[in-house]
């Protein structure tokens, strides 16, 4: 019985090109072609100027370098800074995300009245553009106008108007409230997919179990979400270790450092200081490394499914 | 220890009446099959008495306890379903210590009980698998095994061998069999297969349209069916009706066919259904009424015969024959019916008579 279990994979070889092969890479080739042009030529040309020392202000100086753009980097304090504001940012967006979006998923798997409607006012913050959604919360955040000033003041909770963005404590938090607001509904969306999918039968037996609402979600649901959670969890954080707009619409890095990201950095490094080669190295940098905690997260999420 | 009493149990979805009124008694220990069509409540019925599903009237007893309200939880009932519903992030040991790690039972005790059901269900080998790896029977035996671990009183299984194969399903039906009888608690048992339920009922409930036709054992059943659907529903093949009217010499008629039937059946001239069981046919002898039918089919099964003959003008019928039979296509036959065994139900009510 157990024998029939266990497969055991013959040699295998590589068959040479067969004829539909051939008419597929005919096919394929215009595709590929095109993303070799806007996806791989940038990709290397940025590569090129990373190992270049290229300043605008000095356009046609510009020696090769090697790897000394990025030994720079790594020298260079503020890149530090940046990487600390960066994880604050990326784990609290993420964190909170995932956790409110595992529970609205939930509420929403129920079936109560008015529930489509509010599945669909979800969809509201993802369909926001991002820079309207960061220009929204800085007003929500302002100091004079805002309408989180007028809610708090009014409710008694607040003595007079505050600048909340200006406060270098609460700015990185505010900014990731705003993240939340619009990427939560996508990764709730996800994970409402990966629940539906979940058997009824499933929960009729953990409560004749014996098991309570807490327990099935922690035998049934839990374990049926964690691809879903997988996903959410990776994709969360490679865009959220990324996120510029919002830190251009409502900080621009400040007050003092306090929102100073790597993509920040990146920015001021290639716009304002025109040090593309440096710019250019230290986007790589941002590049490999979400490229690396992604494979190690699911790598590690993976093994536990 | 459980005697279940439905009292007049209703369960409606919104203008949908699933089960109507339900009035239902399950003996402590007894094994009773609620048997009908897709549709009929079987499974509501099943789930108000685990309390998966609310009962929108009437009361549901266990012994002389109110449980209409109760949890399923504290109603110490153990469910076997079609989909086995087994955890499929949890390995055949798991699933099976779980009823018994919720209730906080010792480790030791939990290590005790599973290594006993898995040496009964002969899963012993299966402990460290996860569902995905096993076959369809082995996960009902699995999902049977999660059920008696916790040795509840009262067995709800909703069609557990209905996903399984033909042969399986023999074996499953009596490994089933020998755990009522070894666990000697209270079965209910939902099918729409009529042997399944003739094999494994100490008593059958043949429910439709959300209300129990007939309750009775299964020889009760098949020998007195309460009106045509009961008749029709149990025995392979199919009981053969034929409507028609009773003569005034008391005989059964349809056209030029006639059957005699016992003395004072039922008035001349009213309207009736004949209900003749395919078996219940033999060598013409005395005592018994004649029926002669010329054969139109011959299928041969190797046990038996069974012939597709026409009585009458029109009156087609199904007899099951022993095997020496040679009856040949075309040939007119006479063969003796028992007027004792005839079932007549009233033409309009379908009721019996
Ligand atoms: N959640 C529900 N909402 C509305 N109607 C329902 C619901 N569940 C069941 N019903 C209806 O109640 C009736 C009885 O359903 P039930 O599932 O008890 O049938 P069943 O006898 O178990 O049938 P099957 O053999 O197909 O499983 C059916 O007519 C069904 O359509
Ligand atoms: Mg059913």
């Amino acid at each position: 019985m157990s024998g029939a279990l266990e497969r055991r994979p013959g040699p295998r070889r590589r068959p040479a090109l067969g004829y539909d092969e051939r008419n597929a890479a005919i096919l394929v080739f215009p595709v590929v072609a095109v993303l070799l042009v806007v996806a791989a030529y940038p990709i290397l040309y940025s590569f090129w100027v990373s190992l270049h020392d290229i300043v605008l202000t000095r356009p046609l100086r510009r020696p090769f370098v090697g790897f000394d753009n990025y030994l720079r980097i790594f020298d260079d304090e503020r890149f530090w800074l940046a990487v600390s504001r960066t994880t604050v940012y990326t784990v609290v967006t993420v964190a909170v995300t995932t956790l409110l979006a595992v529970l609205v998923a939930l509420l929403l798997n129920e079936a109560f009245p008015g529930q489509r409607i509010l599945s669909a006012l979800l969809l509201v913050p993802w369909a926001t553009p991002s820079v309207v959604n960061g220009l929204m919360w800085k007003w929500i955040y302002d100091p004079t106008y805002g309408l989180l000033n007028a809610l708090l003041v009014q409710l008694g909770l607040l003595e007079r108007y505050r600048a909340w963005l200006g406060d270098p404590d609460l700015t990185l938090l505010l900014i990731a409230n705003a993240a939340v607001w619009k990427q939560m509904p996508l990764a709730a969306l996800l994970l409402i997919v990966t629940m539906k999918a979940i058997p009824d039968d499933l929960y009729r037996a953990a409560k004749v179990d014996g098991a309570n609402v807490f327990q099935r979600f922690i035998h049934v649901t839990l374990p049926a979400l964690r691809p879903g959670l997988m996903l959410v969890l990776v994709y969360e954080t490679m865009i959220s270790i990324r996120h510029f707009d919002l830190f251009l619409i409502m900080t621009q890095g400040g007050p003092g450092d306090a929102s100073f990201t790597l993509s920040w950095l990146i920015y001021v490094e290639t716009f304002r200081s025109l040090r593309f080669g440096t710019g250019a190295a230290m986007s790589y940098v941002l590049a490999m490394a979400t490229f690396l905690l992604s494979w190690a997260l699911i790598r590690w999420l993976g093994k536990r499914i | 220890m459980a005697t279940i009493t439905c009292e007049r149990i209703t369960k409606r979805y919104g203008g949908v009446v699933a089960v109507d009124a339900l009035d239902l008694t399950i003996r402590h220990g007894e094994f009773m099959v609620l048997l009908g069509p897709s549709g009929c409540g079987k499974t509501t019925t099943l789930n108000m008495i685990a309390g998966l599903e609310e009962i929108s009237e009437g009361r549901l007893l266990f012994d002389d306890k109110d449980v209409t309200w109760q949890p399923p939880h504290k109603r110490e009932v153990a469910m076997v379903f079609q989909s086995y519903a087994l955890y499929p992030n949890k390995t055949v040991r798991e699933n099976i210590a779980f009823p018994l790690q919720l209730r906080r039972t010792p480790r030791e005790e939990i290590t005790r009980a599973v290594t006993e059901v898995a040496e009964q269900l002969e899963i012993g080998h299966l402990l460290d698998r996860r569902p995905s790896q096993l076959s369809g029977g082995q996960r009902q035996r699995v999902a049977l095994g999660r059920a008696i671990v916790r040795k509840p009183s009262v067995f709800l299984m909703d069609e557990p061998l209905s996903n399984l194969d033909a042969t399986l399903r023999l074996s499953m039906r009596s490994l089933i069999k020998h755990l009522h009888h070894r666990l000697r608690a209270t079965f209910v048992y939902v099918t729409h297969d009529q042997a399944e339920a003739m094999t494994l009922a100490d008593r059958i409930a043949v429910m439709k349209g959300g209300l129990v036709q007939q309750l009775d054992t299964p020889e009760g059943i098949y020998a007195r069916p309460a009106n045509t659907f009961v008749a029709a529903f149990l025995g392979s093949p199919q009981i053969n009706l034929v409507q028609g009217e009773i003569a005034p010499d008391g005989s059964f008629a349809r056209g030029a066919f006639r059957l005699a039937l016992p003395p004072g059946a039922a008035q001349p001239g009213r309207a009736v259904t004949l209900g003749l069981r395919p078996e219940d046919v033999g060598t013409l002898a005395p005592g018994l009424a004649r029926l002669e039918a010329r054969v139109d089919l011959v299928s041969p099964l190797g046990s038996e015969t069974h012939l597709e003959v026409v009585a009458g003008d029109d009156v087609k019928l199904t007899l099951r024959v022993p095997k020496e039979w040679r009856a040949q296509e075309g040939q007119v036959i006479a063969v003796g019916v028992d007027p004792a065994r005839l079932h007549l139900f009233d033409a309009t009510t379908d009721a019996r008579l």
